[in-house]
């Protein structure tokens, strides 16, 4: 019985492996590995990786094209970076707590107490560096509390941070009145830190820049960015494995109240007052920008450069729109338009490559399989 | 052939024996020939055939990549199978991958992960599965909605609260109501039930609940396809099975007729002992190299032992005995919600209590690869150096280069199968990807290595590669502690055992005491002492 019932099994059995089992896995790793250098070679310049700038050439030409006398020209250009260079930092502001997945929604909100406070010294007549110092003092305990809130009372940062946003708000206005601080003291020294040139570009830029580059080095060079980048993919392995999460997002709130403060004082210092609102329309430009800037460079993460890619592409048609002089509602629409085709386009991309790679994992005896 | 003869079994085997002697007796409930399915350029399946009887329970075994999950998806119409596969339901036939997403009504599929809302109670577990009962508004009638729960929760002698949420049931719940759940609107009659992998996460004692479902559904008149690599399992339940190798159908037996040696070298493809011993020798008189006193967490009452230069040292018990507790409290993974004192004699020797300190450097690999142990969105080099970050600096940078060349060391060392070491580790087979979380703490160059299931959802060959593996670090002095709730990797590797029972040591095997009988007992706590 046993004979009949499994002799042809058994001759498969034996005599499959050597030709059935071994060849698929050679057929299956040559196409494999061609598809991945035909991947690689270019992908740092692939519409996946940097679509945004992609779609920011296209703006650019199309400006161009409309206003020729006066979009491509060093003033606009010029203008564009001076102008989003305070966006830039508040973008970039919030970059480091998304990377361990923690929303910090009160930067807009630190920018302008920041803001408020140093126009609110300097008018009464405090020194400048001890006017910005305290103003930094002001938002490195508002990023304590942030900190003290979520990490050590475990409350959702989203919800927490949007509370005490709301409570920064409330301060400003008692001690404001919601009236902007103006006086003849802000166009004085003060006014340097924000209105000071180099070669036509303010010194801003050069802020965004260089704490962009620190950013970048950071995440990119870095254990600490490793680090921030596993606590926010997978915070129980990250602990698991050694990582101080806790203290990585208590830190990544400080960083970001600390950021959005520096933008707050740059703020005041451009506008030579102190906007008790100063900082709330940043805010969603702020996360619209990392958001999109996670879908670039290296998509699935935040980062840095994408981040200002993000930015400029934003900033770019704004001042463009400006100058072919388009109604009042467009930048917003077009703001809307962008953001939603470039995250559809780039999730859309990586959705297909996800699918492609599913299916060549569920393959048999294909190089990653045991 | 030992003592899995059923009355079911054997009836079935009669059947068998005039069928392949030329005589169809009834004919195949499912039969598929000539599937094969292609991505890119890799074959998947290479003209598969199967063939399910009325009221069968048929295995499909193979090691992980041998196209078993490929199998099931084109069944259940997820993939399309390339042209020439054909199949029948009861002699009628059908298309394979038509239908928008839905198989033959009559095959009902469990997949692996379940597919539950377990912020959800089992009512409406159901009713998204199947349909709500509505009222003319299209409000849903709950009182009637609850009714039919209960009698279909009924039918197949399933007790369980409707209301809790599913994240507060036990796992053997959770595959319970996703089988009732997939069993939904069939009114009895022939039909398959595709059981993917359902006892991957269930510990030992709940096994035998989900058995008696099966028979359940069996006696309700369907067939049930059984995906597994436990082969202890298939030799329990299976009266046929179908092994898969490489994309080939290698063999389909009667389990009767094969030992399970023979079904683990039919799965690998050479010759494999499914009781694979490694040989530990036991550290008899070796110096220790951690002593616990007094654990205390939530399911453990106060544990103390020693662990042994060389030794690998068991933990067992059942779900809530405390065996899986131990080694995170020992990693001090736990924090303030453990409490006890370790000491490593070795390293200065003083007393340092745990809980309040945080992880105690011991390296750990987790029980959920998943959620505890992989980060999904790392490559495979980002996952390997995790904890070790701080030895790759130079300068204040991380340097790429020393990263690159000790992956490729540990690659190397533990035939870490990958395309690269830059690839996402979720494009790694489970087996593989546990050897990256392994390979993550020996590089930690610990002195205790702690393993929570270790070879969960791992292949047979792999298992027995890691089984060696560990066996090796072992004979180099390392001391690991073993949880887990497969009694094989106890058996495999472990000199000393200690089964815990309601948070402490019940018993410890040792010697020849470490046998699969006495461990059995000692764990479910019908042994005499």
């Amino acid at each position: 019985m046993n004979h009949t019932l499994s002799s042809p099994e058994n001759a498969s059995a034996v005599g499959a492996p050597a030709v059935g089992a071994a060849r698929p896995d050679v057929a299956a790793s040559e196409p494999r590995r061609r598809a991945a250098a035909r991947v690689r070679l270019p992908s740092a310049l692939s519409f996946r990786n940097i679509g945004a700038v992609y779609v920011w050439l296209a703006i650019a030409v199309i400006f161009a094209v409309w206003a020729p006398a006066t979009f491509p020209t060093w003033t606009t250009a010029r203008q564009i970076m001076n102008e989003n260079a305070a966006t830039g930092l508040m973008a970039l502001s919030v970059v480091i707590p998304l990377c361990t997945r923690t929303f910090d929604l009160s930067v807009g909100f630190v920018a302008s107490l920041s803001a408020v406070t140093a126009s609110y010294l300097i008018a009464h007549g405090v020194p400048v560096a001890a006017a910005v110092a305290i103003a930094m003092g002001g938002a490195l305990l508002v990023g304590l509390i942030n900190a003290g809130v979520v990490v050590v009372m475990g409350v959702d940062s989203f919800i927490a941070t949007l509370a005490t946003g709301s409570l920064i708000q409330a301060f400003i206005t008692m001690m404001t009145n919601d009236i902007a601080i103006t006086s003849p003291a802000l166009n004085g020294p003060f006014a340097k830190i924000g209105q000071a040139r180099i070669g036509g570009i303010t010194l801003p830029v050069i802020y965004t820049l260089v704490v962009g580059l620190v950013i970048w080095f950071v995440l990119e060079h870095t254990a600490t960015g490793r680090r921030l980048y596993a606590t926010g993919f997978n915070p129980e392995s990250a602990r698991l494995a050694g990582v101080k999460t806790a203290r990585l997002r208590f830190a990544s709130l400080i960083v970001s109240a600390l950021l959005a403060g520096a933008a707050g004082v740059v703020l005041a210092s451009t506008l030579g007052s102190g906007d008790p609102q100063a900082g709330v329309p940043y805010l969603l430009l702020a996360y619209a920008a990392a958001f999109l800037g996670a879908s670039q460079l290296r998509p699935g993460r935040f980062n840095a450069w994408g981040t200002l890619i993000a930015v400029l592409l934003l900033g770019t048609g704004v001042v463009g729109l400006g100058l072919v002089s388009a109604p009042n509602w467009a930048p917003s629409m077009f703001t809307g338009v962008v953001l939603i085709a470039a995250l559809g386009i780039t999730g859309a991309k990586r959705r297909a490559l996800r699918r492609g790679r599913r299916a060549r994992r569920e393959a048999p005896a294909s190089p990653p399989q045991t | 052939m030992t003592g899995s003869g059923t009355v079911g079994r054997a009836a079935l085997e009669l059947d068998s024996v005039s069928r392949d002697g030329g005589v169809e007796v009834s004919p195949a409930l499912l039969k598929i020939e000539g599937l094969s399915k292609t991505f890119g350029g890799t074959r998947a399946l290479i003209d598969v055939g199967l063939d399910m009887r009325e009221h069968e329970i048929h295995a499909l075994v193979g090691q992980n990549g041998s196209g078993k999950s490929t199998l099931i998806k084109a069944l259940a119409g997820y993939h399309h199978p390339d042209p020439g596969a054909r199949a029948w339901f009861a002699g009628e036939p059908f298309e394979l991958g038509s239908g928008l997403q839905h198989g033959h009504d009559r095959l009902r599929f469990v997949h692996q992960d379940l597919g539950h809302v377990l912020e959800l109670g089992v009512m409406d577990n159901l009713a998204l599965r199947h349909a709500y009962v509505r009222g003319r508004f299209g409000n849903i009638r709950w009182a009637e909605q609850e009714r039919t729960a209960r009698e279909l929760l009924g039918r197949f002698g399933v007790d369980i609260d409707l209301h809790r949420p599913l994240a507060e049931a036990t796992p053997v719940e959770r595959v319970v109501v996703a089988i009732v759940a997939a069993l939904q609107g069939w009114d009895g009659g022939g039909g398959v039930l595709v059981l993917d992998e359902p006892t991957a996460v269930l510990p030992p004692h709940e096994v035998a609940q989900l058995f008696e479902l099966i028979g359940e559904v069996r006696r309700a008149g369907a067939s049930v396809l059984y995906v597994s690599h436990r082969i202890d399992e298939i030799f329990q339940l299976a009266d046929r099975v179908t092994v898969l190798r490489g994309g080939h159908v290698v063999a389909t037996r009667a389990v009767a007729d094969l030992t399970p040696r023979e079904l683990a070298s039919l799965m690998v493809g050479e010759e494999v002992d499914p009781d694979f011993r490694a040989e530990v020798p036991a550290a008899v008189g070796a110096p220790a190299l951690l002593e616990a006193r007094d654990l205390r967490a939530r399911y453990l009452n106060g544990v103390s032992f020693t662990l042994h230069q060389g030794e690998v040292l068991g933990v067992a018990g059942l779900a809530g005995s405390g065996s899986e507790q131990l080694p995170y409290v020992i990693a001090g993974a736990l924090g303030r919600e453990a409490s006890g004192r370790l000491r490593l004699p070795g390293r200065g020797g003083q007393w340092t209590d745990i809980g309040p300190n945080g992880l105690t450097g011991l390296a750990l690999v987790p029980a959920d690869r998943s959620r505890e142990g992989v980060v999904a969105e790392f490559s495979v080099a980002e996952n390997l150096t995790l904890p070790i970050l701080d030895r790759l600096r130079r300068g204040v940078a991380h340097s790429k280069s020393r990263e690159t060349a000790l992956v490729r060391d540990w690659v190397q060392r533990l035939q870490i199968r990958t395309a690269s070491q830059d690839a996402p580790i979720s494009t790694l087979s489970g087996g593989s990807q546990q050897k990256v979380v392994m390979a993550r703490c020996l590089a930690l160059e610990p002195s205790v290595l702690l393993l929570c299931e270790p070879t969960a959802g791992v292949d047979i060959a792999t298992r027995i590669a890691l089984y060696e593996l560990i066996a090796r670090q072992a004979e180099r002095g390392l001391g690991v502690i073993v949880s887990s709730t497969d009694i094989g990797d106890l058996l495999a590797m472990c000199t000393r055992i200690l089964v815990l029972r309601d948070g402490v040591v019940a018993r410890e095997l040792d010697g020849n005491q470490v046998t699969q009988a006495i461990l059995h007992h000692a764990i479910e706590g019908t042994d005499d002492e």
